[in-house]
C-alpha cells in the first residue's frame, strides 16, 4: 500500500437478501490515477459505487481511506471524507441559478445572529470564475442551470465537487447521454482533474470514452472483478472483448456470417 | 457553447446581447404571470365597477382584506409547495385554531392573550406531526395532510359539542380591548391618516363624521408583512436555497448535505402557523368561532400559490407571485358581488383567470429552462 | 403567445358587452342560495317587487352557510351606497359589525326572515318575517277550534330557539295538554317515535317540519290507522304535504309566507325612497294557513315558485 494510494476496497461483499451482488471485490484508486470501471448491465458497478459512496454499508470486507479504515452511516459521511459522487441525475435542480445549484447545501454566509444571509455576490464571482477555468461560456451565473447543455452540466457538477474538496471523484455514466463534441469536453475536464492529483473512477460502457482518458481498467461480471489491469498491458480491442465477451461476438459473427450466406443463396 | 477566445468585433455583439438578456431576466421571473393577471383584472373591474364603489376607500378595504387573508396562507403554501409538498389540512388547522382560542377564553376563563399562544403552540405541534408523517412515511404530502384535514376537522366539531354543546363560540369581541396581545391581529392601523382624509372629503363620511373605512386592516399589513418576510428567506438566505434545493431534487440535496427533513418539517409548521394567524385575525373580526370555519381555504391557497407562479413539482415558485394570486383571488370573489353577474358565474372567471396565469408561467418557464 | 392575448381580449369584450353597471337602489343580502327552493320564492319576491316599485335590486347570498363572507357581502354593499339594505339576521353576533356600520354611513337597512330577537338592538327599524311563537300561537289556536283536547308537540331539535318557540307558542294558543316529543332529525326515528305514542290517546300532532318530521307523523298516522282521529299540522311546507293536504289527510299546514318576506322589504323601499316613510316593529308575513281548502292553488303556485 503505497502513500499514493487515496481509498482501498478491500474484498468487499454486499448482499441483498438472497442476491448476492458484490463478491469480495477489490479495488484500489491512486492519486491523479483514473480507474475505468467496466462491466456489462447488472455486473454490479452501481452498487460498487453506492458502497464505495455510502448509500450502502458492505456486509463483508473494509474500505480504507487514507490509511484509516472507514465505516461510511450515510452519504455525508463519504462526503466528509472526499468521496464525491456525481450520479447520473447530476443533483442540479434545471429551474435553480447555476450559483445556487453551485453551492447548494454550502452555501457562503455573511451577516450574524438570526439575520444570517446568503452571500450571494460571493457565491456569484466564485461560480462565475469557476465556469470559466472550466471553459464552459456562462454570461451570467444567475441563470437557471437549464440552459445549459448536457455537457456544461456535467462539468458543473464535476467542478462542484472538486471545488467542495473531493480527493475521489466518483462519475456514473457521465457521457452516456452527450454527444461527441460535448463528451470530449467533459473527458478533457476529468484528465485535467486528475492530473489535478484527483482519483477518478469512471463508470462507462464505452470503450472509446474509457480507452483514452484511462490508466487502469476493472472489469466486473455478476458481481466479481475479472481483474483490474493497466492501459500498458491491455489494448484496446482486448479490452473490448473482455468487456462485451469475446466468445460471445465470435459467436455472433458466425452466426450473422451464415443469415447472410442463406440471403443470399435465396436471392 | 464552446470557449472560443473572443476576438475584439466579437466583443461588441455580446455587449448588445447583454442589453437584450436584462429585459430577460425581468421576464423570466416566476412573479410575472400574477402580476400581469393583477393588472388585467383591476382594469376589467375598473371599466365594468368603476364607479360602483368598488374602489372606493372602503370599498378597496373589503377586497383587500379577503386577500390579505387568503395571503397569509397563500405565501406559506407557496413555500411549502417549493419545497415539494403540499398541505391539505390548512382550512381544518383555521377551524380548529379558532376553537383553541375561543374555548379555554370564554368557556375556562383564560385571559384572550394566553389563548393565542395556546393556540400557535397547538400549531407547532401539528405542523410538525405533519412534517414528521410525511417524512417518515415516505408518504405523498397530499395524502399524510388529507387525512390530517379530517382528523382535525373531526378533532374541531367533536370537541366543541362535548364542551359547548353548540358548534359557535361567540362572546370573544369584548376581551380584545384591554388585552396585551389581541389589537396585533385585529387593530387598524393609519386611522388618524384616514380620519384626515375623510375630513377632506375624499373619503365617505358616516352620520356621525368618522370616515367609513376606519383604516388598513391588521389582516393586510400581516398579508404585506409576510411577503416581505418570505421574500427574504426564499432569496436571501441559506435556508431559502435549500428549500429549493428541497423541491427540486429531494434525493440530490440531501446527498449534498441539505437537511432535507428539518427543512419540510418547518415549513409544515409554516403553514399551521400561518392558518392560526388566519384564525386570529377572523376570530378576533367577526368576535366568534366556527366549527366550519376554514373550510376548503386550502385549496384556494394552492389556487393563488399556482397563479402565482409555483410549480406543482417543486423547487420553482415565489412568495410574491403567490400574494399577486391572492390579490387576483380576492379582488374577483368581491368584484363580482359589484356587478350584476350572477355570482354562479365567479367560478368559472376564476378557472379561466388560473388557466391563463397558468400557461403564461409554463410559458415563462420553459424559456427559463430551454438550452440556448 | 398572441393566441393567447386574443383569448383574454375577447374575453373581456365579451365579459363588458353582457355586463352593464348601474347604480342599484336595493341590494338584498340573504343567507339563502337562490338554488335554493325556498329561497328561489323569496328571490321571486324580491324581483316582482323591483319590477312592480319600478326601482332596480340586486339579490346576493353568499356560496355557502358562511357567516363571515355574509358580512364582506354587507360591507360591500354598504361600499356601493344604495338607497336601501335588506338583510337577513341568522347570527346577530357575527354580522353585527357590518350592519351597525350601514346604518352609521346613512343607509336604511330592513331584515327579513331571520333575526326577529335582534334586529332593535342593531338599529334596524323593520323586521319582515314570521315570528316564532306568534305562529306556534295561531297554530294552537286553530287546533282547538277544530276540538282538540290532547295535543303533542313534535320537536326534532330541541335546544333550537327557534323550535322550542314554536311549540311553546303552540301551548299557549291551545289551552289544553300538551306534551312535548323530543326527536332527533331521523325521519325514520320520528316515524317510530310518533307511531309509539299513537296508543296514549292524542288527539293532535304539531310538526315542526313539513318533510323532515311531517311526512314521518303522517305516515305513522296512516299505519296506525288513525287517520280521521288524529290530527296533523305541521310547521312548513313539502310538495308530499301540500298533497296530503289537498287530500284532506292533514289539518293545516303553517307557511311563512317566504314570497312576502323578499317582496315587502322592497315595498318599503320604494316608498321610503319617494317619502320617506318607515314602518317599526315587526311585519308578520306568517302564520298563513294551508288548509284543504286552498292546497290545490297553493300546489299551482308553488309549481310557478311563488309559494
Amino acid at each position: 500500500m503505497s502513500e499514493e494510494t487515496i481509498v482501498e476496497f478491500n474484498q468487499i461483499s454486499k448482499f441483498f437478501g438472497s442476491v448476492i451482488a458484490l463478491q469480495e471485490v477489490t479495488m484500489h484508486i491512486k492519486k491523479g490515477e483514473i480507474m475505468c470501471l467496466l462491466g456489462d448491465n447488472g455486473a454490479g458497478k452501481s452498487t460498487l459505487i453506492k458502497t464505495l459512496s455510502g448509500v450502502h454499508k458492505p456486509d463483508k470486507g473494509e474500505i480504507i481511506v487514507e490509511g484509516k479504515k472507514i465505516i461510511f452511516d450515510s452519504p455525508r459521511d463519504a462526503l466528509d471524507m472526499g468521496i464525491a459522487t456525481v450520479y447520473q441525475d447530476l443533483a442540479l435542480v434545471s429551474l435553480m441559478s447555476v450559483t445556487r445549484n453551485f453551492f447548494m447545501g454550502r452555501e457562503p454566509i455573511k451577516g450574524f445572529g438570526p439575520f444570517k444571509t446568503f452571500d450571494i455576490e460571493k457565491a456569484n464571482s466564485i461560480a462565475a470564475e469557476k465556469m470559466k477555468q472550466i471553459g464552459i461560456d456562462i454570461r451570467d451565473v444567475s441563470q437557471a442551470v437549464g440552459t445549459m447543455s448536457g455537457g456544461e452540466r456535467q462539468c458543473l457538477a464535476i467542478s462542484r465537487a472538486i471545488y467542495f474538496g473531493a480527493k475521489v471523484l466518483i462519475l456514473d455514466e457521465p457521457t452516456s447521454a452527450l454527444g461527441v463534441h460535448q463528451a470530449s469536453v467533459v473527458l478533457k475536464y476529468i484528465v485535467k482533474a486528475a492530473s489535478q492529483g484527483l482519483g477518478v473512477i469512471l463508470i462507462t460502457h464505452n470503450v472509446h470514452h474509457a480507452y483514452p482518458v484511462g490508466n487502469s481498467f476493472t472489469i466486473l461480471s455478476r458481481g466479481r472483478s475479472m481483474g483490474t489491469y493497466s492501459k500498458q498491458k491491455l489494448s484496446r480491442e482486448k479490452l473490448l472483448n473482455m468487456m462485451a465477451g469475446g466468445e460471445e461476438l465470435d459467436k455472433l459473427e458466425v452466426e450473422l456470417k451464415e443469415i447472410d450466406r442463406i440471403g443470399k443463396k435465396n436471392n | 457553447m464552446s470557449a472560443k477566445p473572443q476576438s475584439i468585433g466579437e466583443k461588441s455583439e455580446d455587449e448588445r446581447l447583454r442589453k437584450v438578456s436584462k429585459l430577460k431576466v425581468i421576464l423570466n421571473r416566476p412573479e410575472l404571470g400574477a402580476l400581469g393577471g393583477s393588472i388585467l383584472v383591476f382594469i376589467f373591474f375598473g371599466i365594468i365597477a368603476g364607479d360602483s364603489g368598488m374602489f372606493s376607500a372602503y370599498g378597496t378595504i373589503n377586497f383587500l382584506e379577503v386577500s390579505a387573508n387568503l395571503g397569509i396562507i397563500a405565501i406559506a403554501a407557496a413555500m411549502l409547495m417549493i419545497g415539494g409538498e403540499f398541505d391539505l389540512s390548512v382550512g381544518s388547522m383555521i377551524g380548529f385554531a379558532g376553537i383553541c382560542i375561543a374555548i379555554p377564553a370564554i368557556y375556562w376563563g383564560w385571559p384572550l392573550w394566553s389563548a393565542i399562544v395556546f393556540a400557535f403552540a397547538i400549531a407547532v405541534l401539528v405542523g410538525y406531526a405533519n412534517g414528521l408523517l410525511v417524512v417518515r412515511t415516505g408518504l405523498p404530502s397530499f395524502i399524510v395532510t388529507l387525512a390530517m384535514l379530517f382528523i382535525l376537522r373531526g378533532a374541531t366539531l367533536a370537541l366543541t359539542r362535548l364542551i359547548t354543546g353548540r358548534t359557535q363560540v361567540p362572546g370573544l369581541r369584548v376581551l380584545i380591548d384591554n388585552d396585551p396581545i389581541a389589537w396585533i391581529f385585529s387593530a387598524d392601523a393609519f386611522t388618524g391618516l384616514f380620519a384626515w382624509l375623510g375630513s377632506l372629503g375624499l373619503i365617505t363620511l358616516r352620520q356621525d363624521g368618522t370616515p367609513l373605512a376606519i383604516g388598513v386592516p391588521a389582516s393586510v399589513l400581516w398579508w404585506i408583512f409576510l411577503t416581505i418576510l418570505a421574500t427574504w428567506i426564499l432569496m436571501k438566505t441559506r435556508y431559502g436555497n435549500w428549500i429549493f434545493a428541497s423541491g427540486g431534487d429531494k434525493l440530490g440535496a440531501r446527498n449534498l448535505g441539505v437537511p432535507v427533513t428539518r427543512v419540510k418539517i418547518s415549513l409544515f409548521i409554516g403553514t399551521a402557523v400561518a392558518a392560526t394567524i388566519y384564525a386570529c385575525v377572523q376570530v378576533l373580526d367577526v368576535g366568534s368561532a366556527d366549527t366550519m370555519r376554514g373550510f376548503l381555504k386550502e385549496l384556494e391557497a394552492i389556487v393563488a400559490a399556482v397563479v402565482g407562479g409555483c410549480l406543482l413539482t417543486g423547487g420553482y415558485g415565489s412568495a410574491i407571485g403567490a400574494a399577486f394570486g391572492a390579490l387576483i383571488f380576492g379582488t374577483v370573489s368581491m368584484g363580482i358581488y359589484y356587478t350584476d353577474v350572477d355570482t354562479d358565474w365567479f367560478k368559472v372567471f376564476l378557472g379561466m383567470m388560473m388557466l391563463i396565469a397558468v400557461i403564461f408561467n409554463n410559458f415563462i418557464r420553459r424559456r427559463v429552462t430551454e438550452s440556448k | 403567445m398572441r393566441k393567447i392575448y386574443l383569448t383574454v381580449l375577447a374575453f373581456l369584450t365579451w365579459a363588458m358587452m353582457s355586463v352593464a353597471a348601474f347604480a342599484t337602489d336595493v341590494i338584498v343580502v340573504s343567507h339563502g342560495q337562490a338554488n335554493d327552493p325556498f329561497w328561489s320564492v323569496a328571490k321571486n319576491g324580491v324581483d316582482s317587487a323591483c319590477k312592480d316599485m319600478n326601482i332596480t335590486c340586486k339579490y346576493t347570498a353568499p356560496g355557502t352557510f358562511d357567516m363571515v363572507e355574509m358580512a364582506k357581502l354587507i360591507d360591500n354593499a354598504v361600499a356601493q351606497n344604495p338607497k336601501g339594505i335588506v338583510i337577513t339576521l341568522p347570527d346577530a353576533a357575527a354580522l353585527g359589525k357590518s350592519v351597525k356600520a350601514a346604518i352609521a354611513a346613512g343607509i336604511p337597512v330592513i331584515s327579513m326572515n331571520s333575526g326577529s330577537d335582534d334586529y332593535a338592538s342593531l338599529g334596524i327599524s323593520v323586521h319582515v318575517g314570521q315570528t316564532e311563537f306568534e305562529a306556534g300561537v295561531g297554530g294552537g289556536q286553530k287546533m282547538k277550534a277544530a276540538g282538540g283536547k290532547k295535543a303533542l308537540c313534535v320537536n326534532h331539535e330541541v335546544g333550537n330557539v327557534a323550535l322550542d318557540r314554536r311549540c311553546a307558542g303552540f301551548k299557549k294558543g291551545f289551552g289544553g295538554s300538551v306534551d312535548i316529543l323530543g326527536t332527533s332529525n331521523d325521519p325514520t326515528e320520528i316515524q317510530k317515535a310518533v307511531a309509539a305514542k299513537l296508543g296514549a290517546g292524542y288527539d293532535t300532532i304539531l310538526t315542526l317540519g313539513a318533510s323532515l318530521a311531517g311526512e314521518p307523523a303522517l305516515a305513522a298516522i296512516e299505519a296506525a290507522g288513525k287517520l280521521g282521529k288524529v290530527r296533523l299540522g305541521t310547521f312548513d311546507m313539502s310538495p308530499n304535504m301540500l298533497k296530503a293536504a289537498a287530500a284532506g289527510k292533514v289539518e293545516f299546514l303553517i307557511d311563512q309566507q317566504q314570497y312576502l318576506q323578499g317582496y315587502l322589504p322592497i315595498v318599503i323601499f320604494a316608498q321610503y325612497m319617494r317619502w320617506g316613510t318607515m314602518p317599526a316593529g315587526v311585519v308578520m308575513t306568517g302564520p298563513g294557513f294551508v288548509t284543504p281548502d286552498n292546497a290545490s292553488s297553493v300546489i299551482k303556485w308553488a309549481a310557478q315558485g311563488y309559494r
